[in-house]
């Protein structure tokens, strides 16, 4: 079926140049290790779709090599083993640390050659085939296939694998000679070749892992990536040296990089501005909107996979009703509440998946905003006045307020629950709560992850706790996976997502940004949508 | 002689103290609603990942279970696995204790001059100018929260002026003293106070005590009256404050810590509570528990040896 449709719009950069089939065998840009001028050229087109990153990429003689970054960051880390979890500050470092056989273009969408140099998929894409780089781990060991093979087998079978869900469609994964490596699919899989990016495939040293044991692995491993672990003091900082054995010649420019665990917002804020961070994570949307004025501050707004939303738990007896949810929908101001909530930075969601992931719909539409009609069917449903709890970690969280405010306008009664954090997960996860103001993400621009997490009712996370469950959205969810036709499997998305908003199980609020905050004198310094930095490419003034 | 049998007998008492304390946090904390694993595994992992992890820690036996497994274990000496950083307890609590007892110590001695100094200018001309600005000091220390303070010292001093590093605890003694000035005087801002409003009050009260109107008839001069034997004789009953002084910056590092990133326990007992990291939280409740009472200990002691009339 390939190559009988038309190419997505989703990848608005390779249907220019390529077609499906020179993408799926990563054979134009294959070969060995691109020069550095290549490198610096394939980041520059960051401006094409409208990327919207701050950091223009430089001519490579302007290029100062050396300097620490220190980055500021409320999420903590837990492991330096890339299967052992899935949190965000794990997320965003073991991307860093470990080199996957693929890895992304500067759009965060493009697959590029990584570890692999070539790839090769049999007619009827259940074999691929991948040849190996001359690349070394940080200990200076080579990569070999065996390494690859024992990642991969950890991360789809060991029980403690964090998030090898995507991993479970490798049938047999062999090692033809030692740069050749086999996959055996058990059956059609339209995720596979972008997971193989994805921030846990990274490959570690079978040797090594195998003498220390996990255990100790996890604590003081060896790289295959851009950078090795100097020191790693849990909760407080992790310091990171470049990789002398990085197989991306030239690369990293930074002689290292320091990942500081500040919880508090005003502290990253406070470092940022004495100059003891290079850059904050997660700087408070008033804050962002000061820096934006200053010369010495840059904010790039990198677009994320955040989307925001309002989940509904439909068991509630008041939420099980569909009007009584789509009434809702209609009762909330989403355009008002994102300007204010974000000043204007973030853009209102049409849609219940991020914007940035592959095949979502920009021609989707939530019920209109009118809180005429919104109290009219409150009314029908014979639902005025009834109750419902919001849940919340933070009391005087501004779209929590707004939305109760609004939801009161047209005839409920709306609570509001603080907890912290655990107790907020515990609740939700056991359906023991009304509604709640919430965002989640993508870690892969594959939408399948996605709708598994916030769609799909037997999926494991009823999506995502709400308990709506459409055994349409179930079929369509398996039948995208297996769909390996860009154009049919855009359609089957479409439709879930036109389904879900339909049926209101939840409501979706705004799209936004990386809220980071850089020094003036950090360059070329980007954050993809799946939280993975580019800090092999950045550099700092002198 | 006498002075060790009461530190033996004190020590003694500490254990079944520390054992009514291991019980309770332990209970109370599993109690809290929260699961540390989902939490650190990422919420986006199956339920199968977060069961298979939390058997790795034993969280899946019932909690008393738990609670023998780990006195068990604490008595060899390991104090268990930080669920949340997957590495030994004791190793976490030790690299982290040293920036707290540095906050404590100069956050104790900095409160207890700034008391000594304010309370005798005060307490010299009870109701004057001097003695109304160092109350109302006192007042406004005592209301101050400590959050906020933290912040204003640290845009003014560190963001703006740029003469102190706003976060961290630096690599050498001098480099953690100047890491340091900024939590010291929040710490002395909202900490003297207790200290001055007791010793003002006290050295007020003894200035017109009996034996001081006996000396003032027998025609000494005010100042050695005070000096020799107002000022001594007030100290003496404020000493046991100093433990308690001591107790509340150990309590409010909890606070201070994380304003000026500061790496210390108080940071990571907070930290510990939001990640229900089990064992971090017994492992710190036990420590916070034998800090407090070593320091009243200490201030005891400290009693004994200095005024006869006690032992």
């Amino acid at each position: 079926m390939a190559g009988s449709s038309s190419v997505p719009p989703v990848h608005p950069l390779i249907a220019a140049r390529l077609t499906r089939r020179q993408v799926l065998r990563g054979i134009v840009i294959a070969g060995s290790v691109p020069p550095l001028s290549a490198i610096l050229a394939a980041c520059s087109g960051e401006d094409e779709g409208g990327g919207g990153s701050g950091t223009p990429s430089t001519p490579p003689e302007e290029i100062v090599r050396g300097g620490v970054l220190k980055i500021a960051t409320p999420y903590a880390v837990s492991t330096l083993d890339p299967i052992k979890s899935v949190a965000a500050g794990d997320i965003e470092v073991l991307g860093q640390l470990y080199s996957r056989l693929t890895r992304r273009g500067p759009d965060g969408k493009e697959i590029l050659p990584g570890l692999a140099e070539s790839w090769e998929p049999s007619a009827d894409e259940l074999t691929w085939t991948f040849t190996l780089r001359e690349a070394a781990f940080s200990d200076g060991s080579p990569v070999t296939a065996d390494d690859v093979v024992f990642s991969y087998l950890r991360l789809r079978d060991q029980e403690d694998s964090a998030y090898g869900g995507a991993f479970q469609v490798i049938e047999d994964i062999v090692a033809l000679d030692p740069k050749t490596v086999q996959f055996t699919l058990t059956g059609p899989a339209a995720p596979f070749l972008g997971s193989t990016e994805q921030f846990n495939a990274g490959i570690v040293p079978k040797a090594v892992v195998e003498s220390m044991g996990d255990e100790e692995f996890a604590k003081m491993p060896v790289t295959s990536g851009a950078w090795a672990v100097q020191e790693w003091r849990p909760n407080e900082i992790l310091i990171l040296t470049a990789n002398t054995n990085y197989w991306r010649e030239g690369l990293p420019f930074l002689d290292g990089y320091e990942v500081i665990e500040v919880l508090r917002d005003p502290t990253r804020v406070s470092m940022l501005e004495a100059g003891e961070a290079d850059v904050a994570r997660d700087v408070p949307w008033a804050q962002v909107e000061q820096f934006k004025t200053r010369e010495d501050m840059i904010v790039p707004l990198d677009p994320s996979s955040v989307i925001y939303v309002v989940l509904l738990n439909n068991q509630d007896p008041v939420l099980s009703s569909p009007d009584v949810r789509k009434a809702m929908t209609m009762a909330i101001d989403r355009d008002g509440i994102t300007q204010a909530v974000t000043f204007g930075n973030a853009v209102t969601a049409n849609s219940l998946i991020p914007n940035t992931v592959d095949y979502y719909d920009p021609e989707a539409t939530p019920y209109p905003y009118d809180p005429e009609q919104a109290k009219a069917l409150i009314e029908a449903a014979g639902a005025t006045g009834a109750q419902i709890e919001f849940l919340t970690t933070d009391i005087d969280d501004q779209a929590t307020i707004l939305v109760q405010d609004q939801l009161k306008a047209v005839g409920l009664e709306v609570t509001v629950n603080q907890v912290d954090v655990g107790g907020w997960w515990d609740s939700v996860v056991n359906g023991n709560y009304g509604a709640a103001v919430t965002w989640w993400y993508n870690e892969v621009p594959d939408p399948d992850p996605a709708v598994r997490w916030a769609l799909c009712g037997t999926c494991g996370n009823s999506s995502f706790y709400t308990f709506y469950d459409n055994p349409e959205i179930d079929r369509l969810t398996e039948d995208a996976l297996h769909e390996t036709d860009p154009a049919a499997r855009e359609e089957l998305y479409h439709e879930i997502q036109r389904i879900a908003l339909e049926d209101a199980g939840q409501i979706p609020m705004w799209y936004q940004p990386y809220s980071n905050v850089y020094r003036s004198w950090v360059h070329d310094l980007r954050m993809n949508p799946a939280i993975q930095w580019n800090m092999d490419e950045a550099w700092m003034d002198p | 002689m006498k002075k060790t049998r009461l530190v033996l007998q004190r020590l003694w008492q500490m254990v079944p103290v520390l054992l009514a304390i291991s019980i309770i946090t332990f209970f109370l904390a599993q109690a809290i609603p929260g699961d540390p694993v989902r939490l650190i595994v990422g919420p986006r992992a199956p339920q199968s990942v977060i069961d298979a992890v939390r058997a790795q820690y034993g969280l899946d036996e019932p909690v008393y279970i738990q609670y023998f497994v780990y006195m068990g274990n604490l008595f060899q000496g390991d104090w268990g696995q930080s669920i949340a950083f997957r590495v030994p307890v004791l190793g976490l609590i030790g690299s982290r204790l040293i920036p707290t007892l540095w906050l404590m110590a100069g956050g104790l001695v900095l409160s207890t001059l700034v008391a000594l100094v304010l309370s005798i200018v005060a307490a010299r001309r009870p109701d004057r100018l001097v003695d109304q600005g160092v109350r109302l000091f006192a007042t406004v220390g005592l209301g101050m929260p400590v959050f906020w303070l933290g912040l204003v010292l640290s845009t003014v001093f560190a963001v703006q002026l740029g003469w102190l590093p706003a976060s961290g605890f630096g690599d050498s003694p001098i480099d953690h003293v100047r890491h340091l000035i900024l939590p010291w005087v929040t710490t002395l801002v909202v900490m003297a106070p207790i200290l001055i409003r007791n010793l003002r009050a006290t050295l007020i009260e003894r200035s017109d005590a009996d034996f001081v109107l006996t000396e003032r008839s027998k025609g000494l001069a005010e100042g050695p009256i005070f000096r020799q034997h107002v000022l001594p004789n007030s100290l003496l009953s404020n000493i046991s404050l100093l433990g308690i002084v001591a107790v509340y910056i150990l309590g409010i590092s909890v606070v201070v810590e994380p304003i000026f990133a500061i790496p210390g326990v108080g940071q990571l007992y907070l930290n510990s509570i939001i990640a229900r990291d089990y064992f971090v939280i017994q492992g710190l409740t036990l420590v916070f528990a034998l800090l407090t009472m070593l320091c009243t200990l200490a201030a005891d002691l400290l009693t004994l040896a200095v005024d006869p009339r006690v032992g």
